[in-house]
């Protein structure tokens, strides 16, 4: 092993094919880390060190100008897709107990016999965001803001926890295919399924079960995304949608996930009558 | 009938392969260089080049603070005159869904994804980024024809990806002036 080692160092050939090999990693590593970086149109370097730092991936966020602040309550919630998951019996009971001041509105055990939201199996996420977002003012209305006024956190984690312990309202879907919009959106409008969110073909956090839900709530509701009288949608996820569709698209889904028949017709024009 | 020629002897049939593989080795390294220089010249001089700058933000707080909250989003004027466009993907759309920008001044586009992997593609021009929830995707473009472009998302993000696509509208520099005057961001949303 020595006698070939010493061979090959003694051999001519050495020195020159380490060489070479040492300066195309050289050129190599100057091509890379300089020449390309300064070379990008993209981006204007201080120095060659700070060139040198990017090409190697080293995060640095640039300075930037002050955000323009919005002029009205935007949401505060942060979801997650795990968040609230597997909550304890002491927190339903809790709940259950809390609740009792909702039954005015949403029912002895979440289910409405007005025009609001049935809150029995709604995910436990889409709860405790709303009354976060009503508790902000993100989400305004003269009835919910003062009753979410004096929960705290814990409070509406137990809120959420019990509504969705509750068995949901039993699925009364009417016959026949889901109306176009809800099954396969407007895609030309740029406007995605109501099911890719909402738990037909697929669920998004934050995203509300709208099966059996009051006709009348769910169409102002598209409604006041559509104009932007609710905005407390992240990153207008809801208003870039609802701003699309027309009067018969609103129509047509808040009909099938009220679970009311067919199109427009008398149910209809009577619940509207009665704003 | 005459006699066959003598087969080759050893070492002539050698030389003879010989020479035809140095040949052929010829031919692959002369293909091998001139992809190369093909590649570098398309890539410094022609195509986008990959971003030099790594940034990062927390896709889950994007609504919460920093330059991604929804009123900072849309075209912002800054002092030297080129215009910063910051916008999010998220399932399943592009706020602002419509995006407005001037002619022949310098954009720098600035973007991120909220929850998955997203496309940001305007069609007819070479911007073509991904949007990576975590990293901030930045890019600097110019556009030279008015009119109305189509920017859909091209990596598959869900259910309803289909529906996902946003529009940006290339305006006369007065029009966008005009437009900006009253506003610190704007979009042509409607």
């Amino acid at each position: 092993m020595n006698r070939e080692w010493a061979a090959i160092l003694r051999s001519k050939w050495f020195p020159a094919s380490v060489g070479i090999t040492a300066a195309l990693a050289i050129a190599g590593l100057l091509v890379g880390f300089v020449v390309l970086p300064l070379a990008d149109r993209n981006e204007q370097f201080h120095s060659v060190w700070d060139a040198i730092c990017s090409a190697a991936g080293l995060i640095q966020n640039a300075a930037r100008e002050p955000v323009v602040q919005a002029n009205y309550p935007t949401t505060r919630v942060e979801l997650t897709p795990r968040m609230l998951r597997g909550a304890s019996a002491e927190s339903i009971g809790r709940g259950a107990t809390l609740a009792l001041r909702c039954t005015m509105c949403h029912g002895a055990r979440g289910l409405s016999e007005a025009n609001t939201p049935n809150l029995a199996g709604q995910y436990a996420v889409v709860i405790y965001k709303q009354l976060m977002d009503f508790k902000t003012g993100a989400r305004v209305s003269a009835v919910m803001a003062p009753l979410v006024g004096d929960l705290s956190d814990q409070d509406m984690r137990d809120l959420a926890a019990y509504y969705a312990y509750l068995p949901r309202v039993p699925a009364s879907r009417p016959a026949g295919e889901p109306p176009q919009i809800v099954a396969s959106g407007a895609p030309l409008r740029s406007i995605a399924p109501c099911g890719a969110c909402h738990g037909e073909l697929a669920s998004k956090p934050g995203a509300a079960w709208l099966e059996g839900q009051p006709f009348d709530y769910l169409r102002t509701q598209l409604q006041d995304f559509a104009s932007g009288a609710r905005r407390n949608d992240i990153g207008e996820q809801m208003r870039n949608v609802a701003r699309g569709m027309t009067v018969a698209e609103i129509d047509a889904a808040s009909r099938f996930y009220a679970g009311l028949r067919g199109p427009t017709g008398s149910q209809a024009d009577a619940s509207s009558k009665q704003h | 009938m005459t006699e066959p020629p003598p087969p080759p002897s050893h070492d002539e049939g050698a030389e003879r392969i010989e020479g035809i593989e140095r040949r052929w080795a010829m031919v692959g390294i002369g293909v091998l260089l001139v992809l190369v220089v093909v590649a570098a010249f398309a890539g410094i001089h022609q195509a986008a080049m990959p971003q030099s700058r790594v940034e990062i933000v927390d896709p889950l707080r994007l609504h919460l603070s920093g330059e991604f909250i929804d009123s900072n989003l849309g075209s912002a004027v800054e002092p030297d005159g080129s215009v910063t466009v910051r916008a999010i993907g998220q399932e399943y759309s592009f706020t602002p869904s419509c995006i407005l920008v001037p002619r022949d001044t310098p954009i720098t586009f600035r973007a991120t994804s909220a929850d998955v992997v997203h496309g940001f593609l305007i069609d007819g021009t070479d911007i073509n980024l991904m949007l990576v929830p975590g990293y901030i995707s930045s890019l600097r473009a110019r556009f030279e024809t008015l009119g109305e472009r189509y920017m859909p998302c091209h990596e598959f993000c869900g259910t309803g990806h289909e529906g996902m696509w946003g529009r940006i509208k290339v305006v006369d520099k007065a029009v966008f002036a005009q437009m900006a005057a009253g506003a610190k961001r704007v979009s042509c949303v409607k």
